[in-house]
């Protein structure tokens, strides 16, 4: 063996040495990074219609407070939430469902009879009772539910 | 090594070095090719095998077999040539050396030579052992395979395997006298479950059986099996069983079958583990199965271990009765065999077989169903067979088995043991019936009864026996378990949970009685005589308590004994009196230990009291019978000393002279002794007698 | 360029003699079973990448622990392939520690100066098989539970203190969410922790004297 094939056959080892390394730890680090991330790759699971109760609750013209439980599965734990919604309707007909969480940060808002507003206590965002923006740092209206009635009972597209 | 060998290592590895090659790339690719590979095989591992996960984890589930990872199971086979108490040898001695040697190496192989031939001795031993730590290895995997497996045709062995091996190993050596059924079916200690809810009774039976008899259980699956399952034929009749293995197809079961006679083709030892396991030498199992159809669940005896012995192997020989058509009448003949027969129909035959039949034959009616050959038996007595020669059929550890048993048994029943401990300790302030009464304890205060159905039905036994064994001392209950300093043990207190359980069947009492509470005595005397006489005696002589007459006492003050009484002694008996009584109250049992301890011992004779002391003993012992169904009255000094078939029945100054005085010695010269349940106490007796001596005074 | 950033951090870091004498010295030629020693290293490091993933999700409660193992094993994407490699590798570690004193011994590698050497890693076989062990009860399924449970039983056979170990090991009398939780700390942190110790010591003596050579039959 002479000195030029001795180089080569170690330039060969140095590099198959290197290669080894990547191919483990892609091997390693590919399924990892799949696995950490999988769950949230997860599509959020879809609640369908949710009953909120009778229509007959909602008072004209006043957001009214409904309380719902659904069942969520995370990971490997069933809980039972309850999901919070305002429902207004002007005419007794036409309902907007409208989730109680602030658009800022995710604190709850809650109606203020007397100013005829929602009003966020966290930063002091001010909805109107449509669920407009009005003062604060709120950056867009409440979020809304798609709303149905059927045998005067109302139900919310839960997702 | 010397310094000069060391030097000389570091030359000759300098060159090594020289000549040697470099980590990277040349030592490095090597280990990376190696490690690829592992990888590799690890994620075939996982893909093709993936790792294991089995039910949920079920502390309930008792019929799990655990069984450690591969790495860890030679030292669970190495466990199992450990048994009992040399466990600890496998399980910590060697390891422990194990480690040590492990570690120690280098400085136990401190010479420099290095090639393996040149150090036989260390490369050897480590040879030894990875061939040892292997081969227990491979022999764990080779003897306990799923055990449905490795025990196919010897099924209690696979029974064995299934449910007891994963903690027991093996085998399991009982100490004689184990009742091995009811052990296994009611559990014991922490781990091992009461099977009885798993396993059936045929099941618990063969696995004694196993457990007694292994060998038997083999020679079964292999003689037997074919034919039979060993839980149909377990704890069969023991006769039957004997026919079976001597009379070849001559046994009615096995006509026409081409069976051998197992007695010769068997060893005798063969034999007789074969019959060890079909009926487990477990004393109570055999006697359930083999004496309880004739003797009911226990037998009264009184003879030695050795009596016993002789009695059961001889078999029915045993009974010298007389013959009765001698000194009875037929017509009372035919009632007593009515009775054996079946006692129910003629309960007028009780007082005639009480007084004849029971000192042999106990309670227990020695059954029959054949009317003609009952009163056969009774007219002609004499030495009647009824029982096998149970020598000619039992093993001998099956017989050692049943005397152990049957002698323990015939002490009494944990019921019996309980109601006479009962009496003892509880009835004072409970009652004899539960029924409780006025707290002697409590000014006040009424113990509610503890029989009725209410309150055994609120209570488990756990429950029970704390309160007997710490007490209340709120209400005055001391301690009466022997870790709080009481008299009683363990297996005593759960004897009186038992009898007290037995009120729950059929309570003695309904309702809680209307009591009159009394109001405390407040009388040094009294108190003392309720309360601190049941630990510290009538008279301060002690007892379950100390003695109060210690000379020690002398020198405490009449305030350390009153706080002694107020503070009580925790970890004993003597609970804080000072929570119940009024402090006035524990000043006048200072004031009475004083007297009755500096007054001179013994209480002065002759001073007998017919008002307090004589009555009372009547109200207690006799008074329950006469007075309300006629003859003799105890119930006052009149009726005492003139009613009665044969009065006078007290002469005084004459106690030998007088009946009372003969019947409660049982001396009597007409009828029987008195009380009939027994004698009375002596102190009783003597109390009576002494009253009887001084003249018999209505004082 | 990169020559340039190369420069520029050997600068700062002296990374290049780091390089040189943990990667370019010289070693004697060994054969293939030299390599058992980096073939643990590598279950070693395997296991503690695995290891660390699974407790993204892993919860050590006796209510959840089987729960959240098989949503792993089922759900999470590739979970099964790092509980594979977790599982097997824990095997591996055991078997190749194992193989790798065998062949120190046969080589009388042990020998001056690397009696250190060997003590460290007496000390590492015995935390790796408080790894298995402790490892074992995890999944909380019935193998675990029971092995476990006799297991710890085993260590109550010792003299005098039995009793007592077996209570500190399971936090109790009963094998319960307490023997759970430390068995799961115990894993995680207190082993790891050693481990990392006595690895650093180990391959720092063995890069400090170099590995040993092939002994001819006059040594």
């Amino acid at each position: 063996m002479d000195d030029k094939q001795q180089l080569k056959r170690r330039d060969f080892m140095s590099i198959a040495t290197w290669a080894i390394g990547i191919l483990i730890g892609a091997g390693m680090g590919l399924p990892a990074i799949a696995y950490i991330i999988g769950p949230a790759l997860r599509e959020d699971e879809a609640f369908g219609w949710i009953r909120l109760g009778s229509i007959s609750k909602v008072e004209l013209g006043i957001p009214t407070l409904f309380k719902a439980k659904i069942e969520r599965q995370t990971g490997w734990i069933v809980n039972e939430e309850e999901i919070t919604v305002y429902v207004l309707t002007e005419n007794g007909r036409d309902f907007i469902a409208m989730s109680n969480i602030c658009t800022h940060l995710g604190c709850r808002v809650r109606w203020i009879k007397d100013q005829d507003q929602f009003f966020c206590p966290c930063h002091n965002g001010v909805f109107n009772k449509a669920g407009g923006v009005v003062a604060g740092p709120v950056p867009r209206p409440l979020d809304r539910f798609e709303v149905k009635v059927e045998d005067d009972q109302l139900f919310i597209l839960g997702g | 090594m010397d310094e000069q060998k060391k030097r000389e290592y570091y030359e000759k590895y300098q060159k090594d070095k020289e000549k040697g090659i470099f980590f990277f790339p040349d030592l490095l690719f090597k280990d990376a090719v190696v490690s690829l590979l592992l990888f590799v095989a690890l994620i075939l591992l996982a893909y093709f095998v993936g790792a294991p996960l089995e039910e949920q984890a079920n502390p309930a589930d008792t019929t799990y077999t655990p069984r450690p990872e591969w790495y860890f199971i030679f030292l669970f086979q190495l466990l199992k040539y450990f048994p009992g108490s040399m466990e600890v040898i496998g399980v910590i001695a060697i390891p422990t050396i194990a480690i040590l040697v492990l570690a120690a190496l280098p400085l136990l192989d401190r010479g420099p030579k290095r090639h393996f031939l040149n150090r036989k001795l260390w490369v050897g031993i480590t040879a030894l052992l990875m061939v040892g730590v292997t081969g227990l290895t491979i022999v764990a995997f080779l003897e306990a395979p799923p055990p449905f497996d490795a025990f196919r045709g010897d099924e209690t062995a696979a029974l064995y395997a299934e449910n007891c091996a994963g903690c027991h190993g093996p085998a399991i050596s009982t100490s004689s006298g184990t009742n091995l059924h009811t052990l296994i079916a009611e559990g014991e200690h922490e781990g091992m479950p009461a099977w009885s809810a798993d396993l059936t009774s045929d099941q618990i039976d063969a696995l004694a059986g196993f457990i007694l008899s292994p060998l038997g259980s083999r020679l079964f699956a292999d003689n037997c099996g074919t034919c039979h399952q060993a839980d149909q034929l377990v704890a069969s009749n023991p006769l039957e069983l004997k026919q079976a293995l001597e009379e070849g197809d001559g046994y009615s079961g096995h006509e026409g079958i081409a069976v051998p006679v197992w007695s010769d083709t068997m060893a005798p030892e063969e034999r007789t583990s074969l019959v060890n396991f079909l009926i487990a030498p477990d004393g109570q199992r055999l006697f359930s199965v083999n004496c309880a159809p004739c003797h009911g669940q226990s037998v009264g005896f009184a003879g030695t271990e050795s009596d016993l012995r002789s009695l059961i192997s001889l078999g029915g020989l045993h009974l010298a009765m007389p013959p009765w058509q001698e000194s009875m009448s037929d017509g009372e003949i035919d009632l007593l065999a009515k009775y054996v027969v079946a006692p129910a129909t003629v309960p007028e035959a009780l007082p005639e077989y009480q007084q004849l039949c029971s000192s042999c034959h106990g309670d227990r009616v020695p059954k029959s169903d054949d009317f003609d050959q009952a009163r056969e038996i009774i007219a002609g007595g004499g030495s009647h067979q009824t029982m096998p020669i149970w020598g000619n059929i039992l093993t001998p550890q099956q017989l050692e088995a049943l005397v152990a048993y049957t002698l323990s048994a015939a002490n009494g029943t944990p019921a019996a043991i309980g109601q006479a401990l009962y009496s003892q300790y509880c009835s004072a302030c409970h009652g004899d019936f539960g029924e409780g009464g006025a707290n002697p304890a409590l000014s006040g205060d009424i113990i509610a009864p503890i029989s009725t159905a209410e309150y055994l039905k609120t209570r488990d036994n756990l429950t029970l026996r704390s309160v007997i064994s710490q007490g209340q001392p709120n209400f005055g209950m001391s301690p009466f378990g022997s870790t709080s300093g009481g008299p009683l043990d363990e297996d005593e207190i759960d004897a009186i949970v038992t009898f007290i359980r037995t009120w729950e069947d059929n309570p003695p009492v309904e309702l809680p009685p209307e009591i009159q509470t009394t109001a405390m005595p407040l009388s040094g005397p009294e108190i003392y005589t309720s309360l601190c006489a049941q630990c510290h005696g009538e008279a301060g002589e002690g007892g379950i308590g100390p003695s109060l007459l210690d000379a020690s006492l002398q020198q405490t003050s009449d305030r350390e004994i009153f706080e002694s009484i107020s503070i009580g002694h925790p970890i004993t008996s003597m609970i804080a009196w000072g929570e119940i009584l009024t402090s006035d109250q524990i000043t006048q049992i200072v004031r009475h230990i004083r007297n009755i301890t500096s007054s001179e011992q013994s209480p002065p004779a002759g001073e007998v009291s017919f008002s307090t002391d004589v009555l009372m003993i009547m109200e207690a012992k006799c008074n329950m019978c006469h007075g309300l169904l006629g003859g003799w009255d105890g119930t006052t000094y009149r009726s005492v000393m003139d009613s009665g078939d044969n009065a006078p029945v007290v002469i005084p100054g004459d106690p030998e002279g007088s009946l009372l005085g003969l019947k409660i010695l049982g001396a009597q010269t007409k009828g029987t002794v008195m009380p009939p349940g027994g004698k009375m106490d002596a102190d009783d007796i003597q109390i009576i007698l002494d009253w009887i001596t001084a003249g018999a005074l209505d004082n | 360029m990169v020559t340039q950033i190369s420069e520029w951090l050997d600068e700062r870091l002296g990374w290049r003699s780091v390089w040189e004498t943990i990667f370019l010295r010289k070693v004697p030629k060994v054969n293939w079973s030299y390599t058992l020693g980096s073939a643990t290293l590598f279950a070693a490091v395997n296991q503690a990448v695995t290891g660390i993933l699974l407790t993204i999700y892993y919860v050590p409660s006796p209510d959840q622990a089987y729960a959240s193992v098989q949503y792993i094993t089922t759900q999470v994407p590739a979970g099964w392939l790092i509980r594979g490699l977790h599982h097997y590798g824990a095997s591996a570690m055991i078997l190749l520690t194992v193989l790798h004193m065998v062949r120190v011994i046969f080589y009388g590698s042990y020998k001056y100066p690397r009696e250190m050497t060997w003590f460290t890693g007496v000390g590492l076989l015995l935390i790796v098989f408080g790894f298995g062990f402790s490892g074992y009860l995890l999944p909380w399924d019935q193998k675990a539970f029971w092995a476990t449970t006799v297991g710890t039983r085993i260590a109550e056979v010792t003299p005098l203190v039995g009793d007592a170990i077996l209570r500190i090991m399971r936090g109790g009398k009963e094998l319960t969410a307490i023997t759970l939780a430390r068995f799961f700390g115990v894993h995680v942190w207190f082993l790891p922790a050693t481990l990392i110790i006595l690895i650093g010591i180990h391959l720092y003596l063995v890069i400090r004297i170099g590995i040993s050579s092939v002994p001819t039959r006059e040594e």
